[in-house]
């Protein structure tokens, strides 16, 4: 975050956190209160990783951060550990943004699907080591799958309605970087 | 990120090593949950206390609009409930008169027998906010709290049966745990036959029976209430019915309707009284022998012996 940021920028920033809080209100209306039989994919974190894949200047660290550990806390999960594995898979992305400019979009898809499938695992594990009570591993599984099966639309929503893709070589207006 | 290379060589590090005390201050949050839970759940529940009653506006019209399509859903099976709706009013009319016998005559063994049953509970009725927002917690939120005198572990039913228990109290706002979520454990007792077992949430819609003792004497059908056990609950609030699942085991299908939990029930369930102290020596008191027995403090019972005689 060397550079100052923009009111572009900042606008961006401002429409994922009301995005974010439009995702957890939805998850928390009562419609239906019976146990689940399957599970919706994690949309919110479909779309920090595209956001962040595609424009790591508009998602830092810190709102990832605030975003992720007061849904821990509104959806009852344990509180940090989640936010926590989420920072550490959107940095593994960050670090990599540049390279994944230059993929293809399935690549790209590829890389965020196994950066889904190890926190999730890692996430199972730490709870496992910990003796916490666990989710239904089936449950989990649907979740993940449909997290990395809509990352495309998420993406293709993320390029259309709020503009966010990949900084065109020589797009000197933010990062300022040669190609 | 920096315009020139020299910028870049100490901003990344600085920012690698920021980004690292977050995510270890996060694990620590972790941690102190993990290690002392009732005081990380507490700020988990002040937080939802402060937020979600402010988002209590946009909740309202979303549900209200889901429910309007719910039951405009229901309309077009308008005759085939009404068939329903009357048969099982011809049934319900031969139960409440079977109901109102054995009420009298339970009446009647009761006066006989003088027993102390449980004494009435009172309920405080609240509203669902919210629901757990994640398909594999089974909560809700309600819009009672601390102020209306709720009290972590009081039990909650809908109209008919138990729905869960208290789990979490804010100022304004408590958390109820449902019985089919997975850390849902609680005491009951299985009708006729008296077996006692523990009920456990799996997420799924019916519940697991666990822990009984005789499976032989339990069959599909039996009616299934709470016990007093371990004074987690009061005891004798329906609960629902065994069932046997696709899997051969027992569960039970709960007496609430889980689809339409609008309103709860949070029964004032009053403590159990812990006996502490350990037993004392029996020794005579001399007064209450001989003639001085009959002092004033023992003139009552005396009267009462005579009342019975009488």
């Amino acid at each position: 975050m060397a550079e100052v940021a923009d009111s572009a920028t900042w606008a961006r920033r401002v429409v994922f956190v009301l995005l974010a809080c439009m995702i957890a209100v939805a998850q928390l209306v009562p419609l239906n209160l019976e146990p689940a039989t399957w599970a919706a994919p994690d949309l919110l974190l479909a779309m920090t990783c595209v956001w962040v894949a595609r424009r790591p200047d508009y998602l830092p660290v810190y709102i990832v951060a605030a975003v992720f550990f007061m849904t821990d806390l509104l959806f009852q999960r344990p509180p940090g550990l989640w936010a926590a594995l989420v920072i550490m898979l959107t940095e593994a992305i960050r670090t990599r943004h540049r390279e994944l400019r230059n993929m293809s979009f399935v690549a790209e898809w590829a890389f965020v699907g196994l950066g889904l499938v190890a926190i999730t695992l890692a996430n199972r594990i730490v709870l496992a080591i910990v003796m916490t009570p666990q989710a239904p591993f089936g449950l989990t599984v649907m979740q993940l799958g449909g997290t990395v099966a809509i990352y495309p639309l998420v993406a293709l929503v993320a390029y259309y309605l709020f503009g966010v893709s990949h900084p065109a070589p020589g797009d000197m207006r933010k990062i300022g970087q040669r190609p | 990120m920096a315009r020139d290379k020299a910028s870049e060589n100490y901003i990344a590090p600085v920012r690698n090593l920021l980004v690292g005390v977050l995510v270890l201050a996060l694990l620590g949050v972790f941690a102190v949950w993990r290690i002392d839970s009732p005081r990380v759940e507490r700020l988990r529940m002040a937080v939802i206390d402060r937020v979600l009653p402010s988002f209590d506006w946009v909740m309202a019209p979303v549900s209200a609009a889901a429910d309007l399509i719910a039951d405009f859903q229901s309309y077009q099976r308008l005759a085939a409930q009404n068939q329903d709706l009357r048969r099982e009013l011809q049934q319900m009319k031969a139960w409440r008169e079977a109901a109102l016998q054995l009420e009298q005559e339970n009446a009647k063994l009761l006066d006989l027998n003088n027993v102390r049953i449980d004494p009435k509970l009172t309920f405080v009725t609240g509203v669902v906010m919210t629901d757990s927002g994640s398909p594999f917690r089974q909560s809700v939120l309600l819009n009672v709290g601390a102020r209306d005198g709720i009290i972590d572990g009081w039990p909650t039913m809908d109209g008919i049966g138990l729905a869960g228990r208290i789990a979490g109290v804010g100022r304004e706002t408590s958390r109820v745990l449902l019985l089919t979520d997975t850390s849902s454990r609680i005491p009951i007792t299985i009708l006729p036959s008296g077996q006692r077992a523990i009920l456990a949430g799996d997420s799924t819609q019916n519940p697991l029976i666990e822990f009984l003792e005789d499976r032989a004497v339990v069959r599909p059908g039996d009616r299934v209430v709470s016990s007093g056990d371990g004074g987690v609950f009061p005891a004798d609030l329906l609960v629902g019915q065994v069932a046997l699942g696709t899997d051969n085991r027992l569960r039970v299908r709960l007496a609430a309707d889980y689809q339409r939990l609008e309103f709860l029930r949070v029964l004032r369930a009053r403590p159990h009284e812990v006996i502490n102290d350990p037993g004392r020596l029996l020794t005579p008191m001399p007064e209450v022998y001989g003639p001085s027995a009959l002092n004033p403090a023992t003139l009552p019972t005396a009267e009462a012996a005579e009342a019975a005689d009488g």
